[in-house]
């Protein structure tokens, strides 16, 4: 299929004129900030002409970008001929192209336009291949289709597309702010608000916050604790904010052999995802989570440049026991939920040692220093973090477990959340087993499998695994026939 | 699982490490003994005190020298079976890697100035999600099994 050169949407020059200004922006707002604290009136008006001139000069280059901007496809590639003074033609094969997003940012939306991103398996993440920054819906439509048209593979696919995607599911307001309170996004919200405070100190004069202390608490450890509470719970509002912004309007289709997710509260992202390209499926149960029966699931996907880089989100909240029936509509390779074999009883005590070790350590040392400086034992109570440390070791040994469910390995493994993962054999680039010289001694061995994802891979691991089983699985995982004995 | 891979490296390759090894510690030995200089020289420190950066820069280099290549050689074992690679590594921790065959996207050969003077080079080949390597083989034991491996790949391709 092949289509004469097309023009991108006028949005484009305005996307292209911002996007110039933006660049300069750095320069002058260092001279803006010199101006406002140092520099006299001449400096300002030399500033403000230098604005003018910026802005003037971005629209120009805006128009004229979008002047030399063409693309089209033709025998079997796309082609993006862009370039003011430097005339630049890309060309892609077709049958390289990896998928074709849409992204809605805030001038796009105001044009109702989007911008098309065209990435093939070799592309660096986060950089997209080919990008048009304004292009109509129609127009976007009709590109998808001329590439995607072209691909051989969906045959069968191609009457189920007259039909439109289908949508799989949709994550609801309510589901939306669960997803946002149980996020466990709160550590990350809580550094962006040391960050801010740091600016807010400049603002607030100390005299203020004192009266402030004064009035909020008579006593400092109350006031304390009253700031830990506000800090923890603004966090908390600040996490909900981060989910709100990303996962708005979350929907999940499938048309033949692609998924397409949509989502996004200010920039709506659009993302297609072929069947065939998949690798693997981790369902993640957060602490938050998992008292509540609900998952998040996750995709890893070869080659596919998202901003996530490694792995995207299928679908960030639902209840885990749809889980099954949900991957059976999406992803059907996947919807295995087997009986997990556990862990030898033997590999308990490495689980606690392992999680107690550092406390225990820290705790002895704590108790000693204490002991030496001040002659009292009360330090020695440092060691009672390890309590809660051993009951963690515990149920990581507990959660950990593993099958091999048809021709898929499943592996579940905690690290806080706990975390199941899905490989169907074929998809595994390597497998195999560690010993150290103690699980030697006392015949464990970890598990390791890895599949592709993003621009490298990701590697699924189970610690401590009986040793002669991990031998019998690794074979099994094995290319040919399948030769389990194991399940 | 098989017991072990079948193949070892070429027995050079201990040489090569260890002259790689002493290339890198040499730093850390002329540091060391800079500094154990300047203390015996300069401050009052007594000798065995002073001397202990010098002796902790030996230590480092009977380490990396002297004790990790032959145990690195013991361990090292690869064999390429007819569906898969099998590489066995580690000094302390052992690991055992399987690669199917039928995953491999590509076979290099490489060698480094040092391994060229050996004679020796390294096989890299390229999975989906990353690199493997089986170092110092010498040369063309290297090409077979590059030549090897990338005609066994493109038998499985089907599959």
């Amino acid at each position: 299929m092949s289509s004469e050169p097309r023009r991108l949407h006028p949005a484009a020059m305005l996307v292209g004129a911002l996007r110039t200004v933006r660049q300069w922006v750095g320069a002058l707002a260092a001279g803006g900030a010199a101006a406002i604290f140092g520099g006299g009136m001449r400096f300002t008006v030399f500033l403000i002409i230098a604005g003018i001139l910026v802005v003037v000069f971005s629209a120009v280059w805006g128009f004229l970008s979008w002047r030399a901007t063409r693309y089209w496809t033709s025998a079997g590639a796309f082609h993006l001929r862009q370039g003011v003074l430097q005339k630049n033609e890309r060309t892609v094969p077709l049958d390289h192209v990896q998928s074709v997003d849409t992204v809605q940012g805030v001038v796009q939306r105001l044009f109702g336009v989007v911008e098309v991103r065209v990435e093939t398996a070799g592309g660096t993440a986060g950089e997209p291949d080919a990008s048009l920054s304004a292009v109509s819906r129609e127009a976007a439509e009709a590109l998808r289709r001329e590439i995607e048209g072209y691909r051989p593979e969906p045959s069968e696919g191609a009457e189920k597309a007259a039909a439109g995607p289908e949508v799989i599911r949709r994550l609801g307001t309510r589901g939306l702010l669960v997803a946002g309170a149980t996020s466990g996004q709160i550590g990350v919200a809580l550094s962006l608000i040391a960050v801010a405070s740091q600016f807010l100190d400049n603002f607030l004069s100390e005299r203020v916050l004192a009266r402030l202390y004064e009035f909020l608490a008579p006593t400092s450890v109350v006031a304390l604790a009253a700031l830990a509470l506000v800090v923890g719970f603004f966090a908390w509002l600040l996490a909900i904010a981060g989910t709100v912004l990303a996962y708005t309007g979350f929907t999940l289709s499938r048309d033949g052999d692609f998924l397409y997710i949509k989502r996004g509260l200010l920039e709506r992202r659009e993302a297609t995802i072929p069947l065939a390209r998949i690798q693997a499926v981790q369902m993640v149960e957060g602490v938050l989570r998992q008292p509540f029966g609900l998952a998040m699931l996750k995709v890893e996907s070869a080659g596919y440049g998202e901003d996530a880089g490694v792995s995207t989100t299928l679908f960030p909240l639902l209840p885990r026991r749809e889980v099954r029936k949900f991957l059976k509509t999406a992803t059907p390779e996947f919807a295995v939920e087997p009986e997990l074999r556990p862990l030898p009883r033997r590999a308990l005590r490495r689980y606690v040692f392992r999680s107690t070790a550092v406390f225990l350590l820290v705790g002895a040392g704590i108790g000693l220093f204490a002991f030496v400086n001040f002659g009292s034992f009360l330090g020695f109570f440092a060691l009672l973090l390890a309590v809660p440390a051993a009951f963690y070791g515990w149920l990581r040994w507990r959660d950990a477990g593993w099958a091999l469910a048809g021709d898929s390995l499943v592996v579940r493994t905690r690290t806080l959340a706990r975390t199941t993962a899905v490989a169907p054999r074929r998809r595994l680039q390597s497998r195999g087993i560690s010993l150290s010289p103690f699980q030697r001694r006392v015949r464990l061995a970890t598990l390791h499998a890895r599949v592709a994802s993003g621009g490298g891979g990701a590697t699924f691991q189970v610690v401590d695994l009986d040793r002669s089983a991990a031998g019998k699985l690794v074979e099994a995982l094995g290319p040919g026939p399948a030769r389990l004995d194991s399940g | 699982m098989k017991s072990e891979p079948s193949e070892r490296l070429d027995p050079r390759a201990r040489t090569l490490w260890r002259i790689s090894a002493a290339l890198g510690t040499a730093p850390f030995v002329g540091a060391g003994a800079g500094i154990s200089a300047f203390l015996v020289r300069f401050t009052n420190l007594p000798l065995p005190i002073a001397l202990l950066p010098a002796l902790a820069a030996l230590a480092l280099v009977v380490l990396f020298v002297g004790v990790l290549p032959p145990l690195r050689w013991r361990w090292w074992r690869y064999e390429i079976r007819e569906d898969e690679v099998d590489l066995q590594r580690g000094i302390i921790w052992v690991s055992r890697t399987l690669v199917p065959l039928s995953r491999i996207q590509h076979v290099d050969t490489r060698h480094g100035p040092l391994q060229r003077w050996f004679g020796l080079a390294t096989v890299v080949f390229y999975t989906a999600a990353g690199a493997n390597h089986i170092p110092e083989l010498s040369a063309p034991i290297a090409a077979e099994v590059r030549d090897r491996i990338a005609a066994l790949t493109g038998e499985q391709d089907e599959l």
